[in-house]
């Protein structure tokens, strides 16, 4: 378990640091490519709407695979004892468990499933919707894995 | 019961109830959200509409910029941005009586509106000046009120992510552009009233007066400060003169100060592996938050709430000042509960419509719902820039929050101020011609 864990966290975070540093190269291309040659670039601007959403949704999966996780209202958690706050911080993965399932990989897996029977592409790089928005339910996977493994080593931040 | 009353029950009580259980916030809007759909309608189309809605709500151009000035911030705080600033900042007022006061006001708003981030400029100009505070007589607390109260600045004055979040949430109603200019005059007098606070502090408590820097030094600091100020003029000046988008000019912030990063021999290719992903841990928590709260907003028009809200203020409140001093109420008390993000995201599709239905200008109101809730980071049960203020200067919440209360006060002063005299925050953007 710890080195699917870890194999995970680096792969995720070499796809987040590859995507981050493409659109900052792609944003700054369709800028030179308006002014410099003279050629408005077409397709910069939704190259980048699509990475964000990667950006967005995997990074998501990988904050909840950190120690140190998503922004919370601790304070009260932080008054419980050792052991109640342990039991706490366990559901809370549960529950964050739960919302993966539901709504990332049943609610996400289905606009997958319809975007791409619907044969829906994007207007100009003309890839099919549906590949983009399949990052949605692979993320909830991995929430879904990373929440097991917090409960299971107790990795939360104390 | 009937259904939408009940649905706004579990809504809110839900979203309560996970919250206080520590729950992250994100996830706290994004269960309550499905929950209350679940309720409303069937189960897969409504898991499916929620996703939807989150990926659609981060699916645009502008919201990238919030990204790259992340990065680009970053960036600067891994160089030597916040000690140039000080230093620039203390050779131009630091000899007055109280000089450090000051030079913390105006460092905080210069460093806050490279970095844009109110908690990295609290941490960076909080290190390395409380302890030289406490030498020269001030008590550690005042320093940190000081400090937090003026690191809200640089969500005012721009570039400011939080400005380019409400442009999105206000549907096009107001432009960046418009928000960045009108927010420099209301950011400038929350730095001026905050001054006004130390510099009565300061008579009463009789400082000295030093020795003026020599006018050699002053230019040396000035010059050393001056490529970082550069960035402002070439990201703003360029947003504004329409040059490039905001989204374009975060970009070539990004690139800018990773030159001059490379080229002050401040920063190497192994640092800037760690800035990268130290950047993406901080959007992706920013970006999540965005797209749970885009799906409750939707929720919210879905029910028709603004539309609600907006006949029961509207007609039976003919009073549009009372209507006003209503909503900055509520949204204090909102801004202590919830994150910033959210709370322009969620709150700004509701009140909009009323508050333009009265006759204020949207920007107006962007500029009155920053502050607002800036005043709401600085507080108590959720002000996270409180904790931060506190956790740098190393004292507690409680201390912090006595001294800290006269300068809230100061800024609910200029809040007051400008939500009612539009022209402090208008007159700026309407003279670039940006708003008629």
């Amino acid at each position: 378990m710890h080195r699917v864990y870890n194999v995970l966290i680096k792969i995720t975070e070499s796809v987040l640091v590859i995507i981050f540093g493409l659109l900052v190269v792609n944003v700054v291309w369709q800028v030179v490519s308006r002014y410099v040659i003279n050629q408005p670039s077409s397709f910069t601007e939704e190259f980048a709407r699509f990475a964000l959403i990667w950006l967005t949704v995997l990074g998501t999966a990988y904050i909840n695979g950190q120690r140190q996780g998503h922004l919370s209202m601790d304070f009260l958690l932080h008054r419980l004892s050792n052991h109640k706050r342990q039991k706490r911080q366990k559901l809370i993965q549960v529950l964050m468990a739960i919302f993966a399932f539901v709504v990332m990989v049943i609610g996400g897996g289905n606009v997958v499933y319809t975007t791409l029977s619907l044969g829906q592409t994007s207007p100009s790089l003309l890839i099919p919707l549906g590949y983009v928005y399949v990052i949605v339910p692979i993320s909830g996977l991995i929430i879904i894995f990373f929440s097991v493994y917090n409960i299971k080593t107790s990795n939360f931040n104390s | 019961m009937n259904i939408e009353i009940l649905s706004a029950i579990v809504l809110f009580s839900s979203f309560a109830i996970l919250l206080v259980n520590g729950v992250p916030v994100a996830y706290s809007i994004g269960i309550s959200t499905s929950l209350v759909l679940i309720m409303n309608i069937d189960f897969i189309p409504s898991v499916t509409t929620t996703s939807q809605r989150m990926t659609t709500g981060v699916d645009n151009f502008t919201l990238l910029a919030i990204p790259f000035f992340i990065l680009a911030g970053d960036i600067m705080n891994t160089g030597g941005v916040a000690r140039r600033l000080i230093n620039f900042a203390k050779s131009l007022i630091g000899s007055l009586p109280g000089g450090l006061a000051y030079v913390n006001v105006l460092s905080a708003m210069l460093f806050g509106s490279i970095s844009g981030s109110a908690i990295a400029t609290a941490s960076a100009i909080g290190s390395t000046l409380t302890d030289k505070m406490e030498n020269e007589g001030y008590p550690r607390e005042f320093s940190a009120a000081i400090n937090i109260s003026s690191s809200t600045t640089g969500l005012l004055i721009p570039p400011s992510n939080v400005l380019i979040v409400f442009a999105l949430a206000s549907g096009g109603m107001a432009s960046v552009a418009a928000l960045f200019v009108a927010g420099y005059v209301p950011g400038i007098l929350v730095g001026l009233s905050i001054m006004i606070v130390i510099y009565l502090y300061v008579k009463r408590n009789g400082f000295s007066e030093d020795k003026r820097v020599k006018f050699k030094n002053l230019f040396n600091d000035f010059r050393r400060a001056f490529l970082s100020l550069t960035l402002l003029f070439i990201v703003v000046g360029g947003i504004v003169a329409g040059i490039f988008t905001a989204t374009e000019a975060a970009a070539i912030a990004v690139i800018y100060s990773a030159i001059l990063g490379f080229c002050n021999k401040e920063l190497s290719i192994k640092d800037f592996k760690l800035i990268l992903l130290r950047s993406t841990k901080t959007t992706a928590v920013v970006m999540f938050l965005i797209a749970t709260s885009m799906a409750m907003s939707w929720l919210f028009s879905f029910q028709g709430i603004p539309q609600i809200l907006n006949s029961l203020l509207v007609d039976s409140v003919s009073n549009p000042i009372l209507v006003f001093l209503f909503i900055n109420i509520i949204l204090l008390v909102v801004g202590t509960f919830i994150d910033m993000t959210p709370a322009v995201l969620i709150f700004t599709p509701i009140f909009l419509p009323v508050v333009t239905e009265l006759g204020m200008h949207p920007v107006q109101f962007g500029i009155v719902l920053v502050l607002n809730l800036c005043i709401g980071v600085c507080t108590p049960p959720v002000g996270t820039l409180l904790f931060v203020g506190s956790g740098v200067a190393k004292v507690s919440v409680m201390k912090v929050m006595r001294p800290l209360i006269i300068f809230l006060a100061a800024m609910t002063v200029i809040l007051i101020l400008i939500t009612f005299l539009p022209e402090i925050s208008l007159w700026l953007p309407r003279f670039f011609g940006l708003i008629d």
